[in-house]
């Protein structure tokens, strides 16, 4: 009886313990080159994906215990409560500026509240937020957007599309990227009738781009690869090939080619975003057509740098990073206005996304990403595209 | 035909067991009870709530292992670890509450843990459907729903098929726990002459009963427990259903009790 | 066995009431299942009604094959799910564990079989031996798991609950996260695809072996039957599911059949077997996908243990009054212990599946599977209060939940959509069975 009470506590105890969000801290060394006692919090939406840990986090730690400071963190596992919670334990923790990634939008603001109340500075990180006083520091992910559609309708430029898109409630997602697809013209070939989308309304009988399109639960790879499968199984049955595909990230691409490669359908131009190193691989392959990279050993870096500089009393349009110049912001390197779909006027630090196709594979392998040249070229044969980058 | 005293001399008891001892913290539930089973004999086993009657039996049926105590079949001694230790005595168990597993049909529950199988370890249904087909034209000829879940026939249908659990595997001994609490006139009489019928064929009961009518009827002998002891085990003829009463609920021997005592129960 | 006669109406009762007796009786008659029964009609309704609004392009061989391989991993695992629930537990930890196994047999295929082990990147027998690793390491977690439930008596909620987290967490130290491709060509076959099918002999020949079992099973039942002079079924209702029966095992072989080979491979095909393709590519019937094949497999053993093995006994007999399985000497512990162990063992195949159709893993993979599952389980009249549940019918769950996701996304509906139906028919599912229930017991 003892045994069986010890143990159901121990249980639960351990799953109170788990259920716990993580969090790492860090001491400054002692002695290094910086002096300051800033605290720079961040609270990561979801920690799990490999791009954070590799190369984001090393670099805005890197940054922030060059300078003196202490670096703390949360993740908030894809949960917008846990985020609340996480924001209020860093505030708790002594943050003096917050670095935080939304994972959604709205949900995050009354965290975005807490901090200012408790008169910490607070940097929207890859994400927007709809607040005025936030400093936005992101790649410019209408950029991207364009990037991705600019490559692949040079490919094709008519034909039948179909667009793979990610989560409904990121932005990136709903809006951003579609509109980087039409700066790049989309719409234009959609509305002239060039490009058909397949997995859409009849053109000019829904609303764009929010009608058009099959989004994806979470970004998650399997549920792109069923909704895929679907959409060419519908297509065959239309009698109609698939001639390009946009996907707004790589892990949906993922999806993307292994649906096609089920199907034995060959592999149409696919677009993605991120430089996954199982894609980077894809595109060596030939099995993507083309990877927008964002660099974001750089957006870690500016990160730490603004987070310092703000911590130590600089004024927001005062900031000023260093990173490298191949993907500084075109405006320069200190933050600038930027007009946000909900009405608001942010400063922000937009950085440049590289766009990546099989013969620029050697910018990523000689760039320092946690992508190896043994996981891009994992496989390749002469007869694949990224052959040469891979001598 | 009830056995006399005399007929029990010189013959081995089925079940002998002395001093039996269960306590749960600090409750003692059996304090020190020795009570023994003859063949051909039904032994009524009364007492009031918490007398400890039903504990004694699962001491037996090996739900319930004492603290100390001995046991002896058949003039051997017996250790009951488990349920499965005193069927292999030849101890059978008709639960008060039946023990029955609803959601199988009366083949199923009659096999429970001893089921018969094929060469390859496979249930071997259709052997054990005709069994208890064939031990149930001996208890209830009008039972017929041998392929329902059990949970879908009457109080006396579920009955029969505890019952025939029980008689289907040879026992010797068998201990019953409220047989009739649950059933109706016809049923209870049915419920009866099994009994004495089983008595017949040589098995030994424990019959345990809060009615006093219906012990008096059937058992030779009856055992009276109050708090956990015997206050005395008599034959039927040597008493009356009054000084079992008395004995039940004041926990003293006829020649014990006052007459105030015995008028306060009326 | 319900008398026809005895359903005849009595004067003043409705014409419909009458009919609907009298198929009652008719079912009855044959004793089918009728929840089963119900399930594969309200399957086939699904199937009709996307088939009308998608103007017959919905229901075709190659879209149904689709929809049957994406069907398979929870399926595989709903098997599992109905002896646990049956017993009166529940495994929590399924996706995660499926996630993990899945993500061992990445790094297996394309890190440690060949570096740590030294085993070259195209040594044979790769995939059968990250098959084995990967069961063993589903049986031992589920060994774990079953241990912790069954010996210390910590709720199986609690204990899977814990299993779901911590087992989640350790997949990231895997690769750091990262998505793992790429493994060898003979595990990817698991999961179908254009290649992974079994071809049109084999698929007639399981056809065939499908109708013989149904004949023999019929033959066989009435033979023991007879033997102990027991009531048998009328001629006219044996004939009839065995020609019925028949008839869908081959009519699913036809089916499967039906789906051709992509036109590149039918072309490979055709130089292979010095055949000249005529205008148009040449139509090479790909047959069953080899994961039906494995989830044929798994079904017919789950079923076959649950319903014909005493360990399948105990556990109805657990689930259906825990007491009287005690006192009928059987060994509950060692039963419920191994109710997990089995759960572990299907993750480790479902997973198989899973990264062999994605041809890698992720750290995603799994992810709120356990929902998924427990759906399947209960929509096929699995119940929560224990001692209730059929294998076919968690299995026919899995299929008609997938059917609906499916015909939604093969609409271009969008996933918010698709959880509001799945969720929807869920709650019906189980409010039928319940009120089916009730009804039967008045």
């Amino acid at each position: 009886m003892v045994t069986r009470k010890l143990a159901a506590v121990l249980g639960v105890f351990a799953l109170v313990l788990a259920a716990c969000g993580t969090g790492t801290t860090s001491q400054a060394p002692d002695g290094s080159a910086g002096s300051t006692d800033c605290t720079v919090a961040v609270s990561w939406n979801n920690f799990q994906q490999p791009r954070w840990a590799a190369a984001d986090e090393p670099n805005i730690k890197g940054a922030v215990e060059s300078a003196g400071g202490t670096y703390i963190s949360a993740d908030a596992d894809l949960s917008s409560e846990q985020q609340l919670t996480d924001v209020s334990n860093l505030i708790g923790q002594g943050a003096d500026v917050l670095i935080l990634l939304a994972q959604d939008q709205n949900a995050v603001l009354p965290a975005l509240q807490e901090a200012k109340d408790s008169g910490i500075p607070v940097i929207a990180y890859d994400r927007l937020i709809e607040d005025p006083d936030i400093l936005y520091i992101t790649f410019n992910n209408i950029g991207v957007g364009e990037a991705q559609a600019a490559a692949v309708l040079e490919e094709v430029p008519s034909g039948n599309y179909v667009l793979i898109k990610g989560d409904p409630g990121d932005p990136n997602a709903s809006t951003f990227l579609p509109q980087g697809w039409d700066d790049a013209g989309l719409k234009e070939k959609v509305d002239s009738g060039e490009i058909t989308i397949l997995n859409g309304p009849e053109a000019g009988s829904g609303e764009w781009p929010a009608d058009y399109g099959t989004y994806t639960d979470a970004w998650d790879t399997q549920t792109a690869q069923e909704n895929m499968e679907a959409i060419i199984d519908a297509a065959n049955a239309d009698n109609q090939t698939i001639d390009a595909i946009l996907a707004e990230n790589d892990s949906t691409a993922l999806g993307v080619v292994a649906a096609l490669e089920a199907k034995n359908y060959g592999f149409p131009p696919l677009s993605g975003q991120d430089g996954d190193p199982a894609n980077l691989n894809n595109v060596a392959l030939g099995k993507q057509f083309v990877d927008v990279w964002k660099n974001a050993n750089e957006l870690g870096k500016a990160a730490g740098q603004a987070a310092i500089q703000l911590c130590e009393g600089t004024a927001m349009e005062d900031v000023a990073i260093d990173i490298d110049s191949s993907v500084a912001p075109l405006d320069g390197n200190s933050p600038t206005d930027f007009e946000t779909p909900g009405g608001n006027t942010v400063k922000s630090l937009i950085l440049q996304p590289t766009p990546l196709t099989a013969e620029d594979l050697d910018v990523v392998i000689n760039a320092g990403w946690y992508a190896t040249k043994d996981d891009i070229c994992a496989g390749v044969t002469d007869a694949d595209p990224g052959f040469e980058d891979c001598q | 035909m009830t056995m006399t005293a005399d007929a029990t001399k010189g013959r081995t008891p089925l079940v002998e067991m002395r001093d039996i001892r269960v306590s749960y913290g600090g409750v003692h539930a059996v304090a020190g009870v020795s009570i023994d089973l003859y063949p051909g004999e039904i032994v009524g086993l009364v007492g009031g709530n918490g007398a400890g009657k039903s504990t004694l039996m699962k001491v037996l049926s090996g739900a319930v292992v004492a603290d100390s105590g001995e046991i002896e079949c058949h003039g051997e001694p017996a250790h009951i670890g488990n349920p499965r230790d005193a069927k292999a005595y030849g101890i059978e168990t008709i639960y008060q509450n039946l023990a029955l597993a609803d959601n199988l049909d009366a083949p199923a529950n009659v096999f429970l843990g001893r089921e018969v199988t094929l060469g390859v370890g496979s249930l071997d249904d259709s052997a054990m459907e005709n069994a208890t087909r064939e031990v149930m034209g001996r208890l209830n000829p009008n039972f017929r729903n041998f392929k329902s879940a059990v949970m879908s026939l009457s109080g006396g249908q579920r009955q029969s098929v505890a019952i025939a659990r029980a008689v289907q595997f040879n026992a010797r001994i068998l201990i019953m726990d409220e047989p009739t609490a649950a059933l109706g006139p016809a049923e209870t009489a049915q419920v009866r002459n099994l009994v004495r019928q089983l008595k017949e064929e040589g098995l030994g009961i424990f019959l345990i009963s809060h009615d006093i009518h219906d012990v008096y009827d059937l058992s030779d002998r009856i055992s009276v427990m109050y708090h956990g002891r015997i206050v005395d085990t008599v034959r039927k003829e040597d008493v009356d259903t009054d000084s079992v009463l008395g004995m039940i609920i004041l926990g003293k021997r006829p020649g014990e009790v006052t007459r105030e005592e015995l008028e306060a129960l009326h | 066995m319900a008398n026809v006669a005895d359903t005849a109406p009595a004067s003043g009762q409705s014409r419909a009431a009458a009919g609907l007796a009298r198929v009652r009786g008719l079912l009855g008659a044959t004793e089918v299942d009728v929840r089963l029964f119900g399930m594969l009609v309200a399957l086939g309704v699904i199937l009709l009604a996307f088939n009308i609004l998608t103007e017959g392009r919905f229901f075709r061989p190659a879209n149904m094959v689709t929809l049957a391989v994406q069907a398979i991993p929870v399926a595989i695992l709903a098997t599992g799910m109905v002896l646990v629930i049956v017993s009166r537990n529940i495994d929590l930890s399924v996706g995660s564990l499926t996630g993990i196994i899945a993500m061992t047999y990445a790094m297996l295929m394309t890190d440690w079989l060949p570096n740590v082990l030294g085993m070259g990147v195209d040594f044979p027998m790769r995939w059968l031996i990250a098959l084995v690793l990967g069961i063993c390491l589903g049986a031992a977690f589920g060994a774990v798991q079953g241990f912790i439930i069954a010996y210390i008596g910590v709720p199986s909620f609690v204990v899977t609950l814990g299993g779901l987290l911590s087992i989640r967490g350790a997949i990231w130290y895997f690769s750091n996260g990262a998505a793992v491709t790429g493994l060898d060509p003979t595990f990817q076959l698991i999961g179908g695809g254009a290649r992974g099918s079994i071809g049109e002999m084999l698929t007639w020949a399981i056809g065939g072996i499908g109708c013989l079992a149904v004949i023999a099973g019929l033959w066989n039942g009435r033979r023991q039957r007879r033997r102990f002079g027991f009531p048998v079924r009328p001629i006219w209702a044996e004939i009839t599911l065995g020609v019925l029966g028949c008839a869908a095992m081959l009519g699913l072989a036809a089916f499967a059949n039906g789906n051709y080979l992509p036109p590149g491979l039918a072309s490979e095909y055709a130089r292979e077997h010095g055949i000249t393709e005529p205008s148009g590519g040449l139509k090479v019937p790909a047959g069953f996908p080899l994961p039906i094949i494995l989830l044929i497999g798994v079904t017919v053993v789950m079923a076959w243990i649950a319903t014909r093995r005493r360990f399948g006994r105990y556990v109805y007999a657990y689930g259906g009054n825990p007491d009287a399985a005690e006192l009928a000497g059987i060994n509950t512990r060692l039963t419920i212990l191994k109710t997990f162990v089995v759960m572990g063992i299907l993750a480790a195949l479902s997973a198989a599946v899973v990264s062999a159709r994605l041809n890698g893993a992720t750290l995603d993979i799994g992810n709120s599977y356990e929902l998924y599952v427990i759906a399947a389980a209960v929509v096929g009249g699995t119940s929560f209060a224990g001692g209730i549940g059929t294998i076919p019918g968690a299995v026919l769950g899995a299929f008609v939940m997938q059917a609906l996701s499916y015909g939604l996304s093969f609409m271009g509906v969008n996933s918010p959509g698709q959880n509001v139906v799945a969720g929807i028919v869920l709650i019906l599912a189980v409010a039928f069975d319940t009120w089916n229930r009730r009804r039967a017991a008045r």
